[in-house]
């Protein structure tokens, strides 16, 4: 019989995948509650720390886009991380009016510094951070889907 | 789940050095922004923010830190960072604060470095 994951410090085997889905609305530091579910799900993969902190950023800055940049007076994200000892993927997808991601222009610190909108960051750090970073947008909503390397 | 946001400042050889704890968010950088400028308006242009008590950022509030660059470069002023987790030091060189910014391992460090400018 296949032993469960319960407490004490068990980890999953090499092939194991486990799924996590959560839908959060929008409140203050609301990204915070799929960190927890990020952090347990890694600690329990063995996933080390420089990677669990980088998987942090990633979905931190998916989770804010969707729920600023909705344009929804009462937002929700849907979020669902898939992860191997190997791999993660993290899927964030919302349903507001959707954007034009190529209109979007890349930041450059020496235009930010002396302008008034300094922020704006948050593809430039998904892009650069993650191993792959796909983007669909539409009337529909969009769905960010970040794949980030773990061993 | 990580703490909310809380710093502590303190002036040491003339440097501003601020620690913060906890998730710096919106609210956390406009926070470390509006204790830095009490302090440069009052002179102080060598700054060290020392985030080891911080493994959760986000980019809003790390934008909030370019105000604090603005201000220190038409000042002629320096900003070191120290005590950086891996994945925010990564996050802040993407952005490219770097450029106007330094970064040390430890606040001592940082102090070394900013109290040996002149």
């Amino acid at each position: 019989m296949r032993k469960h994951p319960s407490t004490s410090g068990e980890r999953a085997s090499v092939k194991e995948s486990m799924k996590l889905k959560i839908a959060l609305p929008k409140i203050p530091d609301i990204e915070l509650v799929a960190l927890e579910g990020l952090e347990r799900l890694a600690r329990y993969m063995g996933i080390r720390e420089d990677k669990i902190g980088e998987a942090r950023i990633l979905v931190t800055e998916a989770i804010i886009n969707g729920l600023e940049h909705s344009g929804q007076k009462h937002p929700t994200v849907r979020v669902e991380f898939s992860m191997t000892k190997k791999e993660l993927v993290i899927l964030v997808r919302d349903y507001g009016k959707g954007f034009e991601p190529g209109a979007v222009e890349e930041p450059d610190i020496k235009k930010k510094v002396g302008s008034k909108n300094k922020r704006g960051w948050g593809l430039k750090v998904m892009k650069s951070m993650s191993d792959d970073f796909q983007i669909e947008s539409g009337k529909r909503g969009t769905k960010i889907t970040i794949k980030k390397l773990l061993s | 789940m990580d703490q909310p946001f809380a710093l502590t400042s303190d002036l040491k050889d003339n440097c501003l050095v601020i620690a913060t704890s906890g998730y710096v968010n919106n609210v956390g950088g406009e926070a470390i922004a509006k204790e830095f400028t009490r302090h440069f308006e009052k002179g102080t242009k060598k700054i060290v923010i020392n985030l080891a008590k911080s493994k959760v950022v986000n980019s809003i509030g790390m934008s909030f830190l370019i105000e604090i660059i603005e201000q220190l470069e038409d000042a002629g002023g320096k900003l070191v960072f120290t005590d950086l987790d891996p994945a925010v030091e990564k996050m802040l060189a993407i952005m490219g604060l770097f450029k106007y910014a330094g970064k040390e391992p430890t606040v001592e460090d940082a102090l070394r470095v900013l109290t040996s400018r002149k």
